[in-house]
């Protein structure tokens, strides 16, 4: 990776003529001389066309166990990446488990984009009440450290994947939020809006035209920065036994049921967090990327 | 300065009585009894009666909250239902755990970290930079709990040098870390905890320093000759204030986030003790550890808020 | 990267430093448990026996103790703090007990017939000053048949039970006898008993970290003299977690620990240290709905234990294991001749087409850990794919130990669509092994009869036994029994567990018992 290390963002600097490109196409042009965010990208799309292509890929029923094949090394019968506690082959479960970790990472974050991002457009560009209403309820949320609020609320409903997912969706909406009121506020005390509103444009025009392109940027940004946090916390709860339910393949289950067999191989059962790790670095670097390409700060 | 004080305070309680609303409610999401784990698994149906009304589950939800409440503003967070120890026994005790673990993490998160940010923001785009970078990238995605099983496989499990679990030789509450037989406890987990914080504090260095490096006075010192150590002195105490008010939030998530680390470490903690009660469906502990805890949170918060617009009067202003 | 390289750099890194700091005090035993917190010290423990087997019998005495000298010999109660009962030869429903005399409390008051009488209140007697809510609920389970007591003279009282009942002393061994005097002196504060508890026990306490650690010393007046400890000093540590008890074991923290997973014993036995198994009352089935669903047919049931290869359990569980095919394990003097349903796939697939459910679906309620659960998941994976060899379909419905102990206790009223759940049994006493599961007088959510068995000669069967006061009449009824168990598939049987152990090379004389209960008083620490 060190020849993806020497390249600085030059090209950003010198984006002086965008009238050609355009804002989009000077973003991917800046993104083309970031070697380092393409080859995080890369990765990405690998780790997800790997969880969704997983029935084609696994070499083997990520469900079938074999007594005699527990816990065996790496390449023992074909099998890549070994086995796990019940002689399931690994790789294939790590792979099927991509499925389960990347939408419990990903799924919330969805969710609290659009909750927290409507309700962060809605406190930043109504009245003042409505403002107070929306964001001192979120402050509440905020309250919380997140991993203590996931925790808390998926404990407190019992565990499982739903509500896992239900869990993290609320730790996320009240900085989702924040991100869109703050972005809102700012844009709509800006000329073009006031010029617009001169003009007499309805406020749903505005909305439309003026404030959403203009949130959107950040609020994309900042929630692309969320997906990492989300699948580690994801896989932290299934750890915990709050998240999926075995015999469901998830990282973070795997991890914690393997956790029981450090005496027998050590070198398997540290292999789900492994994959937690890497998916976590790639979509981290990859948001940072896109983030300087995109040049938006939060 | 008083003023700014109370102002801040005045936003803070209604923040504290909407974190007491949601730690209540909370636990009434849970399905299933709470008293389940303390009956025996063929308890009948008039012994669960009888013990409810003792327990006082028996009454309406608002009615419980009303009484909840006011016993909590006296300090009083009830009992648990497994132990049947006063939960404020409870929580202060495993608060303090907790906070021997956060008092070594975060000067260890905060020298490393800094340090790491400082010299990557001092040498923008050289391979240090790159370097110190990747690596706290590496520290903010890492999951820790992962960290710490790796760490109990070489040292404990391998090696047999550090204990796996625990805080102690003889228990939290002769806990002396001037001791090395119960200091090599802390090892470990102090090790896991700071990692993820190490990766937040260098990178918001380096922004701090890299942002401050291109501001003009820096230009200005260099052009009347300072030498560079001198400037990046300069640099570094322009960019402290930032970093210091993201570290007093590490600390707030130390106290209140280190569940799954505890977890591993059997270290009890208020993590520790969280996931019990969750295990056990405890309900006045877990109410208790997590207002707590949020309130904790929310005074760290309140705190950092102060220093920060003391050490910068910029920011009192806004 | 070869591991062993880089432990042995590390093992060079911090010798000095570690392994010297790791070295026991010489005469303390440190047993890691598998509870997940301090069973309660006020009187009868929670945390199911594991609470009675290293805090309740340590602390307390019962009038009826187990006897858990011997190795080989199935274990039955013998005197405690009774030294001998009998039935009033006038009524059947009166039991007399001769108390115990010079037996002292670790406060130093002496125990006497007022102590038993004034104790069974503090369970069963709602006015009582000493009555606590926490501890009744903990003994309910044995004070069902109780009806009330009286004081004969200073060292005998007679207790009267509601139903003639010939097995009743077995209820009296689980009800913990505490200190009335250290009661009295502290108000009734249990919070402040349970920091200062007070019996008549082998082991005395000396001080407690609330989910950490609980301490005890050895009571060196106990009245057996034969059991009093050879240790300086027990300490109990909660570790519900199967790899934190190896690697506390292996890296020197405990020296005694229990369940050890059958994964880690080679490591374990690599290291030196003994593992130690024996047959206990135990057994790890599958409880039945007899009110809906396939199960209430006898040929399904027989069906699904033809379909079960136990021998692939056994190996599952690297030999730690005993294959299953009544409610009691062979060494059981109950055990008698039960049918044997030996592995036959084509067997079960003939009565399944013969009970016309092919493929036959089960709905199964399965934990993912719990007390005595053994090894759940990995188990009912091997479980499921057996069962559905042999033309079942099963859908496991998978929850935590609570969730799985909530439908335990509501039975089939509540739940009629679960055909079957999960959930291991201890078989000590002939009421809880083979009475209860059958005994329409128990059926849930009243009683533990889970899926409401119902069969006349049972029924007959259980009143005979309860007013057989011949114990070797009483012992063959018990064989009949257990017998229809099998006859009638009353469950899939499936394993019995061997209660393994496992002991640092440094302790001696430990003796394991075929019980769920264990005396750690002979072990020996050797420096």
């Amino acid at each position: 990776m060190s020849n993806a290390m020497t390249l600085p963002q030059h090209p950003a600097k010198e984006q002086a003529a965008p009238k050609q490109r355009g804002y989009w196409g000077s973003v991917l042009y800046r993104l083309r001389y970031d070697p380092v965010t393409v080859f995080f990208g890369c990765v990405v799309l690998a780790i997800i066309l790997a969880a969704i292509f997983a029935p084609v890929l696994a070499p083997f029923d990520p469900y079938k166990e074999s007594i005699i094949g527990r816990l065996k090394p790496m390449g023992w019968k074909g099998h890549l990446l070994g086995t796990d506690e019940l002689g399931r082959d690994l790789l294939s479960r790590l792979l099927y488990g991509g499925q389960v970790s990347l939408l419990m990472g990903v799924v919330p974050v969805a969710i609290a984009t659009v909750i927290g991002g409507t309700l962060g457009v809605i406190g930043g560009f109504g009245g003042r009440r409505v403002n107070t209403a929306i964001m001192r309820t979120m402050d509440v949320f905020y309250a919380f450290p997140s991993v203590l609020l996931a925790v808390a609320i998926s404990g407190a409903m019992g565990g499982g994947a739903a509500n896992g997912m239900i869990a993290l969706s609320m730790v996320f909406t009240p900085a989702m939020c924040r991100v869109a009121e703050t972005a809102t506020a700012q844009v709509k005390n800006l000329d073009f809006v006031e010029a617009a509103r001169a003009t007499g444009a309805g406020t749903l025009t505005i909305l439309r035209y003026h404030i959403l392109g203009n949130v959107l940027g950040p609020v994309f940004i900042y929630a692309s920065s969320l997906v990492s946090v989300g699948i580690l916390l994801a896989s932290g709860l299934s750890f915990l036994g709050l998240g999926v339910k075995p015999p469901t393949a998830d990282w973070g289950l795997m991890l914690s049921t393997l956790r029981q067999s450090i005496y027998i191989n050590p070198a398997i059962c540290a292999l789900p967090g492994v994959a937690i790790l890497i998916a976590s670095v790639s979509f981290n670097l990859l948001s940072d990327g896109i983030r300087s390409a995109m040049d938006v700060r939060l | 300065m008083i003023n700014l004080f109370l102002r801040r305070l005045m936003y803070a309680v209604p923040i504290a009585f909407g974190v007491s609303v949601v730690c209540f409610s909370l636990v009434y999401l849970a399905p299933g009894d709470p008293l389940q784990t303390i009956l025996p698994s063929d308890a009948s149906a008039d012994t669960i009666a009888m013990v409810k009304a003792a327990y006082g589950f028996d009454k309406p939800l608002p009615i419980q909250f009303l009484k909840w409440l006011g016993r909590v503003m006296v300090g009083d967070f009830g009992q648990s239902i497994a132990t049947r120890r006063p939960v404020v026994l409870e929580v202060t005790g495993a608060l303090y755990n907790t906070s021997v673990l956060a008092l070594f993490a975060v000067p260890i998160a905060f020298s490393t970290g800094f340090s790491m940010g400082a010299i990557a923001g001092c040498f923008p785009g050289k391979w240090i930079d790159r370097v110190l970078t990747g690596s706290a990238v590496l520290g903010v995605s890492l999951p820790n709990y992962w960290f710490g099983i790796v760490l109990v496989i070489f040292f404990a499990v391998e090696a047999m040098v550090l204990p796996a679990t625990g805080m102690g030789a003889n228990g939290s509450d002769q806990f002396n870390f001037l001791r090395w037989s119960d200091a090599r406890y802390l090892v470990l987990p102090v090790i896991t905890l700071s990692m993820v914080p190490i990766g937040i504090i260098a990178r918001t260095t380096r922004a701090a320093v890299a942002e401050v490096m291109n501001q003009d006075f820096v230009i200005t010192l260099r052009a009347k000759g300072l030498s560079e150590t001198a400037v990046i002195r300069h640099v570094l105490k322009n960019a402290l204030p930032q970093v210091l008010a993201v570290m007093g939030l590490q600390f707030g998530y130390l106290m209140g986030g280190s569940i799954l680390v505890e977890t591993v470490f059997t270290w009890p903690g208020s993590g520790f003790l969280l996931s019990k009660a969750i295990i056990n469906r405890d309900v006045p502990v877990l109410q208790g550890t997590i207002l707590m805890l949020a309130l904790i949170f929310v005074a760290t918060n309140l705190l950092v808020d102060l220093m920060q617009s003391w050490i910068d009067p910029r920011i009192r202003r806004t | 990267m070869p591991l062993s390289q880089v432990s042995t750099f590390l093992t060079a890194a911090f010798l000095a430093a570690g392994v010297a700091a790791s070295a026991q005090a010489a005469s303390v035993l440190t047993v890691g448990m598998t509870a997940g917190d301090i069973p309660v010290t006020t009187g009868n423990p929670d945390q199911g026996f594991e609470g009675f087997r290293f805090v309740g019998y340590n602390l307390y005495d019962a009038l009826a103790l187990w006897d858990l000298s011997s190795f080989d010999k199935p274990s039955d109660i013998k005197p405690g703090l009774a030294t001998s009962w009998e039935i009033d030869p006038n009524n059947k429903r009166r039991w007399i007990f001769h108390l115990r005399q010079g037996v002292k409390f670790h406060d130093g008051c002496a125990f006497t017939a007022d102590d038993v009488v004034w104790n069974m209140a503090r369970v069963t007697d709602s006015k009582a000053p000493q009555y606590f809510t926490q501890q009744m609920a903990l003994s309910r389970a044995y004070t069902t048949n109780f009806e009330s007591i009286e004081k004969i003279d200073d060292y005998t009282v007679a207790i009267n039970t509601k139903v003639v009942e010939s097995i009743f002393p077995y209820s009296m061994s689980y009800i913990l006898m505490i200190s009335r005097c250290k009661a009295e002196a502290l108000k009734y504060d249990w919070n402040a008993y349970a920091n200062d508890p007070s019996g008549t026990g082998p082991y005395r306490f000396s001080r407690m970290v609330p989910h950490e650690r609980l301490e005890l010393l050895p009571n060196k007046d106990y009245w057996d003299p034969k059991r009093v400890p050879k240790q300086d000093k027990l300490v109990l540590l909660p570790m519900p977690e199967a790899a934190t008890r190896a690697a506390a074991l292996m890296t020197g923290q405990v020296n005694f620990i229990e369940a050890p997973s059958p994964d880690t014993i080679p490591r374990l036995k690599a290291a030196g240290m003994q593992i130690i198994t024996n047959t206990y009352p135990h057994n790890w089935p599958f409880i039945l709905n007899f009110v809906k669903g396939p199960m209430t047919d006898v040929r399904v049931r027989r069906a699904a234990n033809y379909a079960l290869n136990r021998a692939e359990f056994v190996e599952l569980l690297n030999g730690l294991a005993i294959e299953s095919y009544a409610t009691m394990p062979p060494t059981s003097p109950w055990y008698g001749h039960p049918v044997r349903y030996e592995y036959n796939v084509e067997k079960a697939k003939a009565l399944l087409k013969e009970a016309g459910c092919l493929p036959c679906k089960l709905t199964l309620a399965i934990s993912t850990s719990g007390s005595g659960q053994m090894q759940p998941l990995p188990m009912n994976e091997l479980l499921k794919s057996q069962l559905e060899a042999a033309g079942f379909q099963i859908d496991f419905k998978v929850m935590d130990w609570n969730s799985l102990i909530e439908i335990a206790r509501s039975g089939v009223p509540k739940y009629p669509d679960i055909d079957g759940y999960n959930g291991s049994r201890a078989l000590l006493d002939p009421m809880s092994a083979l009475i209860k599961p059958v005994w329409k007088f128990h059926w849930s959510p009243a009683g533990a009869n889970w899926g409401h068995f119902e069969d006349p000669e049972a029924e007959d069967l259980v009143a005979k036994i309860l007013n057989e006061f011949d114990a070797g009449k009483r012992t063959q009824l018990l064989i009949k029994l257990n017998e229809l168990h099998a006859d009638r598939a009353l469950m899939i049987f499936v394993v019995h567990d061997v209660n393994p152990r496992a002991l640092s090379p440094k302790l001696k004389g430990f003796v394991q018992a075929q019980n769920w209960f264990q005396d750690l008083t002979p072990i020996e620490v050797m420096p």
